[in-house]
């Protein structure tokens, strides 16, 4: 299965590793194993040079930080727009971007809690998501 | 070690120009550099071809094209990339050619052709300049981007909806002074805030063009600079940085901290404060960041961006004039052009040859040049 509303790259393992993991509903990043450096989303290789990197489950409840709502969309999302991309700092310190739905654009407020889950886009796609708390 | 000067200005005509490609319009900006150093391209010794996409261009490896109809064959060239940038990257790199000694005379030439894409073609194109990974599959944009720097500092500091507009009406304002700007159009502050939303809160006069051209200057070493030309204008102060690729692994989302780096090498390099410079070309691609430059080019305090154009400090005869030009929203944004016409810009108006834009006594300008959403900075210092 596919990440994302769109995608134009070949998917790598550890994309495929995400959304299987995604499917269950678990929001996975990767912590390194020699700094503890934590990302999400996950990378393959620490920025401190090292390769062992090991799978941890994120929080999923946060706050918004910051959102758009896109009216102009790429050619490959034309299809979805308007859309709200929002960044949000969930518990524990790690910042994420995702759409957020399931609010009416009057009510979007910086601050204001979110959690994440997946969201089944197509029968080949899925992504994850943000939806008010 | 040798002072770098730059001893030639050309710009071509930035718009819609379906009239040309890449060559035509390199060779447009670059005939008049020539003239204007009062040399022959045999005095060349490089070039620098700064040319941010292919798609862009319609070319395979256009600097080799470009290089070939300027009639620079057998000399050394090759071309430089960084986004939005491009056209900096082009300058410190012929900068360092001279300074290493690889070459005294080189010339840096900025070109993209923009127009000819649809404008979701291009919106496809640049956004897939986001991460490929885990912010393009999003849908998010190249506006997009700056409209959640843009909610977050209206939101932490109280910018308004009037200060976004505020940018664009003034530099609409000097883009309609400008002969090579690609509108040439006076807005009125009401017109700005009414547009239509291209990503909330940006609407269309908050971003700026999609435009077609090119810019070149050429730089020579402190001997042959003097040789040219009777006021060369040095750059004395290089600053570059860069920042994490994701929005959301920044610890800040209201400024640039690739800028705020960037500044403060170039500022140390020539050994001045924000406070000494008399002119600035800044990286408006939307208003936001015109906005946010004030701030991390220390122009005015972290937050007072809004504040400082609501009170015309960056117009003429404000603390920092910015943006004489019609800067990046009505000039025109041709992507690889755009760092090279800022340097243009800068050597005019310090030779004191910008005309009715003329900032009276200018003797020390500023360009910042952006790539991406921050991951490139360039910041360079002017001097008469």
């Amino acid at each position: 299965m596919k990440f994302g509303y769109t995608s134009w790259l070949p998917q790598t393992e550890l994309v495929d590793s995400f959304v299987e993991q995604l499917k269950n509903g678990k929001l996975m990043g990767t912590k390194c194993k020699r700094c503890g450096l934590r990302y999400l989303p996950p990378r393959a290789h620490c920025k401190c040079g090292a390769v062992e990197m090991e799978w941890f489950e994120a929080e999923r409840q946060g706050k918004l930080l910051s959102y758009t709502m896109v009216t102009f969309a790429p050619e490959s999302m034309s299809k979805y727009s308007p859309y709200i991309v929002a960044v949000a700092e969930l518990e524990g310190g790690l910042r994420l971007l995702a759409q957020l739905t399931g609010v009416s654009p009057s009510s979007l407020k910086v601050g204001m809690p979110i959690q994440v889950s997946s969201h089944q886009v197509s029968e080949e796609r899925i992504v994850f998501k943000f939806k008010p708390i | 070690m040798t002072k770098v000067g730059i001893v030639g200005v050309g710009h071509a005509r930035f718009g819609k120009r379906s009239d040309a490609t890449i060559r035509e319009l390199a060779h447009e900006a670059f005939v008049p550099a020539l003239e204007d150093a009062g040399i022959t391209a045999r005095d060349l010794d490089a070039s620098v071809i700064a040319i941010a996409g292919e798609e862009f261009a319609g070319q395979g490896a256009p600097a080799a094209v470009v290089q070939d109809y300027i009639g620079l064959d057998g000399k050394p060239t090759f071309r430089v990339e960084a986004a939005c940038a491009t056209g900096s990257a082009g300058i410190r790199t012929g900068w360092s050619l001279i300074r290493s000694e690889l070459a005294q005379v080189v010339l840096v030439l900025g070109v993209e052709t923009m127009t000819h894409l649809s404008s979701a073609r291009a919106t496809e194109l640049m956004a897939r300049a986001g991460d490929t990974k885990w912010e393009y599959p999003f849908g998010i944009t190249f506006p997009g981007f700056y409209a959640l720097m843009a909610t977050a500092h209206m939101n932490q500091f109280g910018t308004t909806r009037e200060q976004l507009s505020m940018v664009s009406v003034k530099n609409h304002k000097y883009g309609a002074m400008n002969p090579y700007a690609h509108l040439q159009k006076v807005i009125t502050l009401e017109e700005a805030m009414k547009s239509v939303i291209i990503s909330y809160p940006l609407n269309l006069y908050d971003c700026c063009l999609i435009s077609d051209g090119a810019a070149a200057v050429i730089l020579a070493n402190e001997e042959r600079s003097k040789q040219m030309n009777d006021t060369p204008i040095w750059i004395e102060g290089l600053g570059a940085a860069s920042d994490a690729m994701l929005i959301s692994e920044r610890p800040t989302l209201t400024g640039l901290t690739g800028s705020r780096l960037a500044a403060e090498q170039a500022y140390k390099m020539a050994g001045i404060t924000a406070r000494d410079v008399d002119v600035a070309e800044v990286h408006d691609c939307f208003t936001i960041a015109e906005i946010m430059a004030y701030e991390d080019l220390g122009f005015c305090e972290k937050g007072e961006g809004g504040k400082f154009i609501e009170e015309g400090q960056s117009y003429i005869g404000g603390r920092t004039p910015v943006n004489i030009d019609g800067g990046l929203k009505s000039k025109g944004h041709p992507l690889g052009a755009t760092g090279v016409s800022m340097a243009v810009e800068i050597t005019k108006q310090l030779r004191g040859e910008a005309g009715d834009r003329q900032v009276s006594g200018a003797e020390i300008g500023l360009s910042h040049n952006v790539g991406e959403t921050g991951q490139f900075a360039f910041v360079h210092i002017y001097v008469r």
